[in-house]
C-alpha cells in the first residue's frame, strides 16, 4: 500500500516544537559583544553548573513572565545574555575555520550581526513561553571540561521537552556554552548550516555577513 | 493496481528511488583544498546535488499540499479532543512493529512493556484513544529497524533526502521498509475495505507527523541561510543521540 507523503522521518518528529528550538537556538546564539574569550577547558564543578543554571533559569523565567514585549523587557533580556552566554566562544565556533582567514574588521562585523539576528529571533519567540517551568535533572561531564546540566522545560499545551545546559569555565566565570535539545547541539547545528552557505556562496564571509544582515533587518 | 502489488509498491519505488539517488545522477566533487575536504567529510553528503534536487521538490510539495493540508487538521481540530487521542491511536497501531524491534534490539523488558501497553491501550484506552498504561507508569518509547540495525553494528552511511520522506540515509531507509514489512496491518485483510483503511492511515499519519512539525519547521525555515543543511545536521544528531541513548540504556 502506498502512504501518504510524510515529510519529515519519525526521529525529526521527536524534535522540539517551535518554542524550543527557537528558543535554544537563540539563546545559545544570542550573542552579545564580550570582547575575547579566554582560556578555555577548565573543570566546573556539577554543583555549581546546577547553581548557575537554576539562577540564570529563574531570572529568564521571571522576565518571559513579564508580560508583552516591551524595551525594559528586551533589556533584561539582553543583560542575562550578554552575562551567562559565552557570545565569542559561540560565535567563534559557528564560524569554524572561516574564523581563522577572517580579518579582525571581518570578524567584529560578524560578531555585531551574529548577535543582533539573535537578539531579535529571540525576543520574536519569547512569547511563546509564557508559563515556561523548568525543572533541573542531573548533570553529565563532557570532555572538553564542561558540565551538561539537563533541564526539562514544561509549557502549559505543549509536551514537555528535554534540554541541555553545556555549562563552560571560561576565565573564571561560568557560561553557557550550547544548549542542546532532543540530542541536537544547536551550535553544530548553526556551523553547519553556516559552512554548507559559505559552501555555496564562493567561501565568501562577506556574503555570510550580508545575508546575516538582512536577517537582523527582518528580510 | 491490485492488492499484492499495491503492497510492494512503497518498499520498491523507495528502492528504485534510492538506487537512483547514488547511482544514477551527479555525485559532489571531491574538494582537494584540506579545509574544504574536513567540510566535506563532515558533511557526509557525497550525494548532495542530487539530494538537494529532491529536497526542493519535497519543499515544493509541502509548501503547496502538505503543510497547507497540515495547517487546515489544526485549525479545524481540538488538541486534546481530536488530534492527540487520534495520535496515539497511530502510535498504538504501530506497536506490532515497536515490539518486534524491541525484541530485536535485545531489550525483553523494553518488548514486555511495549506489549503490555498494547494489551492495556487497545482495551481500557479504548483501541488506544487514550494512553492508559502511561498513566500506570508505563511509559511510551521508540524503536525503529534503522536503530536495530545501528545496534547491529550497521553504519549509517551518506546523507540521503527521500522523495517524500524527506532526510535519511541508507539504513535508515532500509530500516523504514523493514519496519513497513513488520507490520501485521500491511498484510491482514484482503478487498476495497482494507485497502481504502489503509490509505485512510496512511494519510491521517502523514497529516499527523507534518501537523506536529508545523512550527519547528516554520521556525528552521525563518531563522535558517541553508534550511537543507540545517535539516541535515539535525537529522544526524538526532539520530545519533537516540541511538547512543539506546546503546546505554540497561535492559538485561
Amino acid at each position: 500500500m502506498f502512504e501518504i507523503p510524510k515529510l519529515e522521518v519519525r526521529k525529526i518528529a521527536a524534535m522540539p516544537r517551535r518554542g524550543v528550538f527557537a528558543l535554544a537556538m537563540t539563546a545559545v546564539l544570542a550573542v552579545g559583544m564580550m570582547a575575547g574569550s579566554a582560556a578555555r577547558a577548565q573543570t566546573v564543578p556539577s554543583s555549581q553548573a546546577i547553581d548557575f543554571i537554576t539562577k540564570a533559569g529563574n531570572q529568564l523565567v521571571a522576565v518571559i513572565n513579564q508580560g508583552a514585549d516591551s524595551p525594559a523587557r528586551r533589556q533584561a533580556l539582553q543583560a542575562i545574555v550578554n552575562r551567562d552566554v559565552d557570545i565569542s566562544g559561540v560565535a567563534k565556533f559557528c564560524l569554524g575555520r572561516f574564523w581563522r582567514t577572517a580579518t579582525p574588521a571581518q570578524q567584529q562585523d560578524y560578531v555585531n550581526v551574529f548577535h543582533a539576528v539573535m537578539m531579535r529571533s529571540l525576543t520574536a519567540n519569547l512569547g511563546d513561553y509564557q508559563g515556561v517551568t523548568f525543572t533541573v535533572g542531573q548533570t553529565l561531564p563532557r570532555s572538553d571540561g564542561g558540565v551538561a546540566v539537563q533541564t526539562v522545560l514544561t509549557r502549559p499545551n505543549n509536551a514537555p521537552n528535554n534540554v541541555q545546559w553545556v555549562v563552560i569555565n571560561v576565565g573564571g566565570a561560568l557560561k553557557v556554552g550550547d544548549v542542546i535539545v532532543e540530542g541536537t547541539s544547536m551550535k553544530l547545528t548553526k556551523r553547519n548550516e553556516y559552512a554548507s552557505y559559505l559552501q555555496n556562496n564562493g567561501n565568501d564571509l562577506n556574503a555570510l555577513i550580508a545575508a546575516l544582515k538582512a536577517q537582523s533587518a527582518g528580510s | 493496481m491490485p492488492g499484492e502489488a499495491r503492497r510492494w509498491f512503497l518498499p520498491t519505488l523507495m528502492s528504485v528511488l534510492l538506487a537512483g539517488a547514488f547511482f544514477l545522477t551527479g555525485c559532489a566533487t571531491k574538494p582537494t583544498d584540506p579545509d574544504d575536504l574536513a567540510a566535506y567529510n563532515e558533511a557526509d553528503d557525497p550525494a548532495e546535488p542530487t539530494n538537494r534536487v529532491i529536497y526542493k521538490i519535497n519543499d515544493t510539495l509541502d509548501t503547496y499540499a502538505m503543510r497547507p493540508l497540515a495547517e487546515g487538521y489544526r485549525a479545524i481540530t481540538p488538541q486534546h479532543l481530536v488530534r492527540e487521542p487520534i495520535h496515539r491511536l497511530l502510535v498504538n497501531a504501530e506497536s506490532p512493529v515497536l515490539f518486534g524491534n524491541d525484541l530485536l534490539q535485545g531489550k525483553p523488558r523494553r518488548a514486555a512493556a511495549t506489549f503490555w501497553r498494547f494489551v492495556v491501550n487497545s482495551t481500557l484506552g479504548l483501541g488506544g484513544l487514550f494512553d492508559v498504561a502511561a498513566k500506570a507508569g508505563v511509559k511510551a518509547h521508540d524503536a525503529d529497524f534503522g536503530e536495530t540495525l545501528a545496534l547491529w553494528g550497521v553504519p549509517d552511511g551518506p546523507f540521503v533526502e527521500l522523495p517524500v520522506y524527506g532526510p535519511s540515509n541508507p539504513r535508515d531507509a532500509i530500516g523504514r521498509c523493514v519496519d513497513f514489512a513488520m507490520d501485521p496491518l500491511t498484510w491482514i485483510g484482503n478487498g476495497a475495505a482494507y485497502t481504502d483503511a489503509r490509505w485512510v492511515r496512511g494519510g491521517v499519519t502523514g497529516l499527523d507527523q507534518r501537523e506536529r512539525m508545523l512550527d519547528t519547521m516554520d521556525a528552521i525555515k525563518k531563522t535558517s541561510l541553508d534550511p537543507y543543511a540545517t535539516i541535515r545536521s539535525l537529522y544526524r544528531q538526532n539520530r545519533d543521540s537516540s541511538i547512543d541513548a539506546l546503546r546505554g540504556h540497561d535492559d538485561p
